[in-house]
């Protein structure tokens, strides 16, 4: 060890550490738990998770609030930029038509996406889709210092128009058409239904973006920042990062949602239901949050969205169903401090927007891409390259055996 | 097991994780101060020496070197994925000549991972059978993606020949002579794992999301792809191939020194002294570069190497791996700009071991962040 051991441990996996009054002066030394938790990755301005109240911010903004009265693509602006879009209209208006530059993809990419068959799992298409965009996007020469926000703001853009073409290939549509003054939630929606989106969607669906826009060091946003931290260019960080998105443990756990809610029968079954899963000794999908012992902020808004966007489809089941299940699962694990987390609620709300169980995390992608580049673009100012160190414990020196032996 | 202490314990780290121990691991050990490396307790010079990739890979991804038995075993596996699908390579047709050789790459992976068997299946059965695939697959893509440089098409596997010869063969359209086989195989066997760099990390923490082992393979490309982690080798041989002979990169070398000039394939974050996988290579170099009529350029890798180390050698820099690989690849047909490729091949064995000894019950690798901002406005 260079550092000399310090008295002060930062106690980081207590709900009581308050991270916020805490100076961080590196080296630093905290409780490392599993998973590295309680390690202090970065130090960041772009959002702000309070692990002892639950309570998220942007740039100082509560998420309610942004969510309440702001558009998605405000919110990229306000997270990539850090400039809030009311402070500087003429400004605002630049940012908005960069995150919807990327909105024309050029004819390789979608005959890529084309290529492949239509079930194929749609974050594989988009994974696909976003590397061959950057193949056209940068050259072997093309020199990536003096690159800002435009390109962050850019790349949000493209996956919203990847989202939509893959959702439009995948029911068997051609390219949904091009319309400039649509915002990106108007062309995901577009693309997914090949329709002109209901405003009331449109206002659904910039809201879930949102809420789901930044989330701390998740591991898509993580893994972004370790391989943007070795100077690879932003298409391999994105590629790196949607990589992560949709294992069990991140963004596929809205697939696990909308199974169980299609398990339950009836409402008043859902006691049963949960029951029957926590003896099989699965956990219940939607519930558990590493970074919660309290129930997620964000479930309030999603709850009342999807009460409202049920009945208006002439689907209150949906709603009635999973509000079963919130209850009857609560009254179990809330005492266990397990509660609800916020892809109980969405993913029924995507499923409503149009989305199969699939597409769900193509949607999320476009969401958090904006929280995900605004927290590797502020790491990679003050960070030289992350990696940490391993402890060897494996058989000390030994010879081959002899070759007549094997 | 990386990350895996039960209970929480201090630790002292700087910016970037420096210096945390994020766990333990059983596959390499590496000692910065002697210049020794180990795969599961078997020094890699001797690996160099006696062993094939095949065996390499089988011994750092299952712990033991193989009996013959499953030395055959692994080898047919391996041979019987030399085939990724068609869609892969058209995809090559899909982009621009001018991207970057390894984004090319790696859209060919991104297009092999829509075609691959039981894609969502991520049981630990399941993860054990994807190496033999990944690295067969990668091995004929890489292939495929360096000829496209030349505008040249894919080569039909053949199934006589080992990984690296195979490799050679599919890469360059003709069957190198013994000798540059065994070089090129050194390269592999050397570079085939070196713990937990970052490239490696980042693949551990995408497998921790209970994703497949194709993308935590794809996620320690990306970091490879980066200047600070693969592109030192071709800075270094271009470096090297601008000096005409010993002579002139002495005197290059030391009014470089005199300006404090930073050399590409010069220093290691890990290596305070001589790079163990420079020296189990520079015989190798030494030789390709004769048989090819380079000595001249074996001469100014020496001097240079010579001159920058009597300097800097006692500040802990040493030639590092970066700065022989280029003197192999160069003659023996490979252009300047594929030169991470065989790193990518085989370091992703290390990667694919480090994923496989977490998977059991590894949880999600999720630190923290600290907020410095505003406190919030309600």
């Amino acid at each position: 060890m260079r550092y000399k051991y310090r008295v002060n441990i930062l106690p980081t996996l207590s709900a009581s550490f308050d991270w916020k009054a805490e100076k961080i002066d590196w080296p630093v030394t905290t409780e490392v738990g599993r998973g590295l938790s309680g390690v202090i990755a970065t130090t960041t301005d772009v959002m702000w998770l309070d692990p002892a109240s639950g309570r998220l911010t942007y740039r100082g903004e509560p998420v309610e609030t942004l969510a309440a009265s702001n558009s998605f693509e405000e919110v990229a602006c306000l997270l990539i930029t850090g400039s809030a879009p009311e402070t500087d209209p003429a400004a605002y208006r630049v940012v908005r038509d960069q995150l919807r530059s990327g909105r024309m993809l050029p004819a390789d990419v979608v005959g890529l996406i084309r290529d492949l068959e239509p079930a194929t799992h749609p974050t594989r298409l988009l994974r696909a889709g976003i590397s061959a965009l950057g193949c056209h996007e940068l050259s072997v020469d093309d020199d990536l210092s003096g690159e800002q926000h435009w390109r962050e703001l850019r790349i949000v853009g493209q996956i919203a128009a990847l989202a939509a073409e893959i959702a439009a290939h995948r029911a068997g549509r051609g390219s949904p058409p091009i319309d400039v003054d649509a915002s990106l939630p108007e062309s995901v929606l577009a693309g997914l239904n090949g329709c002109r989106p209901d405003p009331e969607d449109v206002r659904v669906l910039d809201l879930l973006w949102v809420l789901y826009a930044a989330h701390g060091l998740d591991a898509p946003t993580f893994t972004s920042m370790v391989v943007a931290s070795c100077l690879a260019d932003p298409y391999f960080n994105i590629v790196a990062g949607l990589s992560a998105l949709r294992g069990p443990r991140q963004g596929g756990a809205g697939e696990a949602v909308l199974d169980q809610l299609a398990a339950l029968s009836e409402p008043r079954a859902a006691g049963t239901l949960v029951r029957r899963i926590l003896d099989e000794g699965r956990p219940i999908a939607g519930f558990g949050h590493r970074s919660y012992r309290m129930p997620d902020p964000r479930v309030v808004v999603l709850r009342r969205e999807l009460a409202a966007l049920a009945n208006r489809r002439g689907r209150p089941e949906i709603f009635e169903a999973a509000r079963a299940i919130e209850t009857a699962a609560t009254a179990v694990l809330a005492p266990r401090g397990v509660h609800v987390n916020i892809n109980f609620y969405a993913a029924p709300i995507f499923h409503l927007l149009g989305a199969d169980a699939a597409f769900g995390p193509c949607l999320f992608a476009v969401g958090r891409t904006a929280g995900l580049v605004a927290l590797v673009r502020e790491a990679m100012d003050t960070i030289r390259l992350v990696r940490p160190l391993s402890r060897y414990v494996g058989p000390s020196e030994r010879s081959l055996p002899d070759p007549g032996s094997t | 097991m990386i990350g895996g202490s039960r209970s929480p314990s201090p630790q002292t780290y700087a910016r970037g994780l420096e210096n945390l121990v994020a766990g333990d691991t059983l596959i390499s050990d590496i000692d910065g101060r002697t210049g020794r490396l180990l795969y599961r307790g078997y020094p890699i010079a001797d690996l160099v020496e006696r062993s094939t990739f095949e065996a390499v890979s089988y011994l750092i991804l299952q712990g033991e070197i193989p009996t013959a038995a499953q030395l055959e075993d692994w080898e047919n596996e391996l041979r019987r994925w030399r085939r990724p699908p068609r869609a892969a390579f058209d995809a090559l047709e899909r982009v621009p000549r001018r991207a970057h050789p390894l984004a090319q790459y790696r859209t060919m992976l991104t297009v092999a991972a829509c075609h691959t068997p039981e894609p969502e299946n991520t049981t630990l059965d399941a993860q054990w059978r994807r190496p033999a695939r990944i690295l067969s697959w990668t091995a004929a893509l890489a292939a495929a993606a360096i000829r496209h440089l030349d505008g040249l098409g894919p080569v039909e596997p053949s199934d006589d020949l080992g990984f690296a010869a195979n490799f050679l063969y599919q890469t360059l359209g003709v069957i190198p002579p013994e000798d540059e086989i065994r070089a090129f195989e050194a390269s592999l066997i050397v570079q085939a794992e070196h713990g937990l760099h970052a490239a490696a990390f980042a693949a551990l923490v995408v497998i921790s999301t209970g994703a497949d082992l194709g993308s935590a393979v794809l996620a320690g490309m990306g970091a490879l792809s980066g200047a600070r982690h693969g592109g030192a080798s071709q800075l270094a041989y271009e470096m090297m191939a601008g000096l005409r002979d010993a002579d002139q990169a002495r005197t290059w070398a030391r009014a470089a020194l005199g300006r404090g000039h930073r050399f590409p394939g010069f220093g290691h974050r890990v290596y305070r002294c001589p790079d163990p996988r420079v020296k189990a290579l520079e015989g190798h170099a030494e030789a390709v570069l004769k048989n090819h009529g380079m000595e001249h350029r074996w001469q100014v890798y020496t001097a240079l190497r010579d001159e920058v180390e009597t300097v800097l050698g006692p500040k802990g820099i040493y030639a590092n791996v970066d700065s022989i690989t280029g003197l192999l690849y160069r003659p023996m047909g490979l252009p300047v700009s594929a030169f991470p490729i065989p790193f990518c091949l085989a370091i992703q064995t290390g990667w694919m071991a480090h994923c496989l000894e977490y998977l059991p019950d590894g949880p999600m690798i999720e630190p923290g962040a600290v907020y410095v901002g505003s406190t919030d406005n309600s």
